[in-house]
């Protein structure tokens, strides 16, 4: 009986062999498979091109913004903003990369902001804005994306100051510039200084013995000399940011 | 006879269970190549976030601007992931050519390839608009 059963198990061995090389070969081939479709879904490429392609496209539209901004600040037609935008519309419908694109715009007209900028330089604080609701599509082989988004470019600046009397009409004059973008701290490319002197601007310079402290977090300390005989000092500060948008503010300086 | 036989069955069943597991590997490998395949749209993505990544406070419209072709080639190159070759050419709105020389770090060497297309608007007053195309080229 004994005999028997090992002579059936030495037969069937070979059985066992093919059935276990099976089993280890479904393994390999799930495990595998497992492997690869983890990669599919975390690597979802056609998702991915598409939306690295919606970014890119959205950075543009923010580029065309600040550029449309640097024109009005200095000096531009206020409807720059619009006819920008529409040309780089044109060129998007023009793009066929991942598939047919569509932007559209609005730009605010309201208390603030007029045709989508707002120049406000005031006393004390300056502020040079763009503003644009944004509906981009992308129309693609394998999906369509439709991508509801706003744009707010703001440089502003806020400045404020006193003077301390020195001989006659002389006057030392410190002032604190702060200069923000979007709301957060920014650098300055340049900065140049003004005072009122019998109703005209005169500029500061080296012969105001001019001095300039940047902070390095968007505040400037600022100082000069001047002779005004009036009781205040009226100031004006012009900047340009890093973007080269232009913003200005005026400060009125008492005495300290 | 039949004695004689069964040497001759065990490896049969050997060479079976063998075949069969190499076969599974064969399944696996073919697997992993069409995995690879994919991976020229990573290329494309790699190159177009060197773009945004350029182009995130106007250095790419300003160097394309100033028509530094030789600093928009070493910058490219610097921000690309090292053993990508590419070849760029700049077109303005009409879709005119605007870089007279080729902006390539050598030639399209490689099994992988990719096609970005990327819009560059400058940040200058002069509203202005390019139209960036970028091959690239990887060695597997």
């Amino acid at each position: 009986m004994k005999a028997q059963k090992s002579k059936l198990a030495a037969n069937s061995s070979g059985q066992l062999l093919i059935v276990t090389a099976l089993v280890i070969a479904i393994l390999i081939s799930s495990t595998a498979a497992y492997i690869y479709e983890l990669g599919m879904e975390t690597n979802n490429t056609p998702t991915q091109s598409i939306s690295n392609f919606v970014l890119a496209l959205k950075a543009s539209t923010r580029n065309a913004v600040i550029s449309s901004l640097v024109n009005v600040s200095n000096g531009g037609e206020k409807t720059t903003l619009a006819a920008n935008l529409n040309e780089l519309s044109q060129l998007f419908a023009s793009i066929r990369n991942i598939g047919f694109c569509n932007l559209n715009f609005t730009v605010p007209n309201d208390a603030q902001y007029d045709s989508g900028t707002r120049i406000s330089w005031n006393t004390n604080t300056g502020v040079s804005s763009a503003y644009v609701n944004f509906a981009l599509s992308v129309y693609g082989i394998a999906e369509n994306v439709t991508v509801n988004y706003a744009i707010n470019i703001t440089t502003a600046t806020t400045i404020g100051g006193y003077f301390i009397k020195t001989e006659g009409d002389g006057k030392l004059v410190n002032l604190t510039c702060k200069v923000y973008n979007e709301g957060k701290p920014a650098l300055a490319k340049n900065m140049s200084v003004f005072y009122e002197n019998l109703g005209s601007w005169i500029p500061a310079n080296a012969s105001n013995n001019l001095s300039m402290v940047d902070y390095g977090d968007g505040t400037y300390a600022i100082s000069f000399t001047a002779d005004v005989p009036s009781e205040t000092v009226h100031v004006l500060v012009k900047v340009y940011d890093m973007r080269d948008i232009f913003v200005q503010a005026e400060a009125f300086c008492n005495e300290f | 006879m039949k004695r004689q036989n069964v040497g001759q069955i065990r490896i049969l069943e050997a060479f079976l269970a063998v075949l069969i597991i190499f076969s599974a590997f064969a399944v696996s490998a073919n697997l992993t190549i069409t995995r690879s395949n994919m991976e020229s749209d990573d290329l494309a993505s790699v190159g177009l976030q060197a773009l945004m990544q350029l182009d995130s406070d106007g250095g790419l419209s300003k160097l394309i601007d100033e028509e530094d072709w030789v600093g928009l080639r070493e910058t490219l190159s610097l921000t690309l992931p090292a053993g990508t070759s590419f070849n760029m050419t700049v077109y303005d709105e009409q879709m005119q050519q605007v870089n007279p020389t080729l902006i390539s770090n050598g030639a399209l060497i490689g099994q992988k390839t990719a096609f970005v297309e990327y819009v560059c608007v400058s940040r200058k007053p002069l509203f202005r608009c390019y139209v960036i195309h970028l091959q690239l080229a990887v060695a597997k």
